[in-house]
């Protein structure tokens, strides 16, 4: 289960995790504006609160201050208030003190205040406490009030929130006694309204996001334009190398100033007209070099016909010549043969490595073309003493393929299983599946080690120099019959063994759309026919084809 | 009479060498080391067949090959060193008839020569004098094409070729079918040669090449003639 999960999370995320790979630009402008975000954040935080701390030190100082001036004040009516008699009308100095208080509170937005009774006292009379209406009396907490009977020469300030219209605000009360004539100790609380303050400190708050989030657009939208900017000549080095690779070798960048990119552009320019000139040089030796080899196979070929001509009328007046005249003329003739099949093998290559080979594919019966190859070099194989077996498992139906080039890919096959194959049996085999058909050669002969087999599709290249060749090979075989497989998409695989055999094994595509990706036959094939011996298991049956 | 070949060829050992092996086949030969002498022998000998070597100094073998179609349908043989495809096809374009690689077998090369000379066995047979295809009388026993009273010059393997279709109208003739019959090859040899040739028969003969009706190109199997006018079953003589 949890694979699966991760799985989709990884199929959603590999879009854009490609898109971020394969986008410089992307990349960049993402880092820039995460990193100048965090930067403006720190900034902007440190700024708010700043701003925060000053903005309510100096409205405190403030109202410190006026909390002085207007207890100062209220205990000045009330002392005033004493007749000479000694008498006051507590309630008439109350109502002025009252008076005082609204006059003085400055501070805008709601504020308020409370004369209370001290709690506790005896006194000759009494007079009421009074507050702002609407003023609930619980954020006077306990512990301020005590503090304030407790240390009646200070202030004392408390910050509150104070519900107003449903709201809770920041508010702050300072706390003073005063002494009322006749009547005591009484509390003096005045609180003011911060909420002016809060909503100062909002709005520069507010004013630092959208400034900080507009900054780290802008910076994201700079840095967009100044990357662009930079990666363009980049980017277009980066095309025009691509396009060099490509192998168009005339590509080349403009050079603009003197900067590190022009300087990228000068030597890519350098490089380029470098790597070219190289190529044209090498191009133009193998061209040479192939032509050479294409002209000489072709001059060749006069002298040869002459030659060939000359011994074949000697040939016709054969009984006229001594025995050993006649083993000459012999020898001449397959000689010919050779050098003959020599230079058609070289002109061969020589089309291969100047790539000016067509392959005319026709559709075609493999089974067919095996048969014809194995019935050309029967009397071949029976001379050795190696008999000659098929196995067709399928390859009935048509392949698209050209017929000279298969053929000769099979009698390469079956003609080197004949040289090395030691007189024992040498089974063919045919499959084919939907997409390919497999022809392989199996011999029980001298086989070769790991290092011969490497070597063995390299031009005029003899396992065994030593050995007696009677297919008369000219050493181009295997690297021709290679090319033929890749001409048609296909391929050639080997295995061998010393002392236990070889087998070769052509795979070609039915038709240009299929592919060889798997092989219809193993290498080696299996087979009833032989034992791993390289004796024929029913011999009475199996005879040669 | 014995058979008369020209052979045109620079190489003096190879020409003598030839000349050697065709007298013992019972050949006269005549020897033209260059184009021009080529064209003058060509004159003097009339020779049955000319064996051609494609790379000859100065007048090269393609232009000796075309000069010689200007006046004669003599059936002309390339030997050429190279059996590239745009060379043989070349060759052919250029009015020759047949070509052979060197290094040849001299039996094959002896073997197509005798093709060249015998008369078609298609020729000898039929009864019938002429045959209308399209707007084309074909005249066998005159050996001449006309359209509406002109005579149209054909090689006589073309003449054969189109004979050879045009005797049995509308059947399909595969190119090694017509291999065996025109050019009397027995063996497998370059069908291209069919194609070279169909192809310079359409434009001596065809109104507009490109969309032939006389011989058509049934894909993938082979030619046909078009539908005869005046079939060949139609002759009383039959």
């Amino acid at each position: 289960m949890m694979w699966r999960w991760w799985r989709e999370v990884k199929d959603i995320l590999a879009g854009p995790v490609r898109f971020w790979r394969a986008s410089l630009l992307t990349r960049t402008v993402t880092i820039t504006a995460l990193l100048s975000g965090v930067a403006v954040t720190v900034i902007g935080g440190y700024m708010s609160l700043t701003i925060q701390s000053s903005l309510f030190s100096s409205r405190l100082d403030q109202v410190v201050a006026e909390s002085v001036r207007t207890s100062n004040q209220i205990q000045a009516i009330f002392d005033n208030s004493v007749t000479p008699q000694g008498t006051i009308d507590v309630e008439t100095a109350n109502s002025s003190a009252q008076t005082a208080i609204r006059t003085n509170q400055s501070v805008p937005g709601a504020g308020g205040f409370a004369i209370l009774r001290t709690p506790g006292q005896i006194t000759a009379q009494t007079m009421t406490s009074t507050s702002t209406s609407g003023l609930d009396l619980e954020i006077l907490s306990t512990r301020l009030r005590q503090a304030v009977v407790q240390s009646p020469d200070q202030l004392h300030q408390q910050s509150v929130g104070l519900t107003v219209e449903g709201q809770v605000v920041p508010a702050v009360v300072v706390g003073s006694v005063i002494q009322v004539p006749t009547a005591g100790s009484y509390e003096l609380y005045l609180i003011y309204d911060f909420s002016d303050v809060q909503s100062t400190l909002n709005l520069v708050q507010q004013t630092l996001i959208v400034g900080s989030i507009l900054l780290v657009l802008i910076i994201a939208l700079f840095t967009w334009l100044v990357v662009r900017l930079a990666i363009r000549p980049v980017k277009k080095a980066a095309q025009t190398a691509e396009r060099f690779a490509q192998g168009f070798l005339d590509e080349r960048l403009n050079v603009r100033g003197h900067d590190v990119i022009a300087t990228l552009a000068r030597s890519f320019n350098e490089m380029a007209q470098s790597i070219e000139s190289q190529l044209v040089r090498l191009g133009k030796l193998s061209r040479l070099q192939q032509r050479f080899v294409s002209d000489v196979s072709h001059e060749l070929r006069t002298p040869l016909t002459t030659i060939r001509l000359a011994a074949d009328v000697l040939n016709g007046r054969r009984d006229q010549l001594d025995a050993e005249s006649a083993r000459s003329l012999e020898l001449l003739l397959t000689q010919i043969e050779r050098f003959e099949s020599m230079l058609t093998d070289l002109l061969e290559m020589s089309r291969y490595d100047a790539g000016a080979v067509n392959i005319d594919r026709e559709p075609i019966n493999v089974v067919e073309i095996v048969q014809d190859c194995l019935d050309q070099l029967a009397p071949l194989a029976e001379q050795k003493g190696s008999p000659l077996l098929l196995e067709v498992f399928g390859g009935y139906g048509e392949v698209e393929a050209d017929p000279r080039r298969l053929r000769r890919i099979v009698l390469n096959f079956i003609g080197n299983a004949i040289d090395h194959g030691e007189s024992r049996p040498i089974v063919t085999f045919i499959d084919s599946n939907e997409q390919a058909v497999a022809i392989a050669v199996r011999d029980w002969g001298v086989g070769m080690d790991e290092r011969e087999v490497s070597r063995v599709f390299d031009r005029f290249w003899r396992a065994d120099p030593s050995r007696q060749r009677s297919t008369g090979g000219t050493g181009l075989g295997l690297a021709i019959a290679q090319e033929d497989a890749l001409a048609h998409d296909g391929r050639i695989d080997v295995w061998s063994e010393p002392g236990v055999g070889t087998c070769f094994r052509v795979v070609l595509p039915r038709s240009i759309h299929s592919s060889v990706n798997d092989s219809p036959l193993p290498l080696p094939p299996e087979t009833d026919l032989v034992d791993v011996e390289g004796r024929l298991v029913d011999a009475t049956e199996m005879s040669p084809s | 009479m014995t058979p008369t070949i020209l052979v045109v060829d620079d190489d003096q050992a190879l020409a003598e060498m030839i000349t050697i092996m065709l007298r013992g086949e019972g050949f006269d030969t005549h020897h033209a080391e260059d184009g021009p002498v080529a064209l003058e022998q060509l004159e003097e000998v009339n020779p049955d067949v000319v064996l051609l070597d494609v790379m000859l100094p100065g007048m090269d073998g393609m232009d000796v090959c075309a000069k010689i179609r200007e006046t004669s349908g003599v059936p002309i043989i390339m030997l050429t060193a190279k059996s590239d495809s745009a060379d043989v096809v070349q060759g052919l374009e250029n009015g020759a008839d047949d070509y052979v690689v060197k290094p040849f077998n001299p039996k094959e090369l002896v073997a197509r020569i005798r093709a060249r000379l015998r008369p078609s066995p298609e020729t000898n047979e039929p009864q019938v004098t002429l045959i209308q295809i399209a707007d084309v009388e074909i005249d066998v026993p005159g050996h001449e094409i006309r359209r509406g009273g002109t005579r149209i010059n054909l090689t006589p393997l073309e003449f054969q070729l189109l004979l050879t279709l045009a005797l049995k109208p509308q059947q399909v003739f595969t190119r090694e079918v017509l291999l065996e019959q025109v050019w009397g090859y027995q063996y497998k040899a370059d069908t291209r040669l069919v194609n070279v040739h169909v192809q310079r028969l359409r434009s001596k003969i065809e109104l507009d090449p490109d969309n032939p009706v006389i011989v058509e190109t049934i894909r993938g199997v082979g030619y046909r003639s078009g539908k005869a006018v005046t079939p060949p079953e139609a002759t009383p003589s039959e």
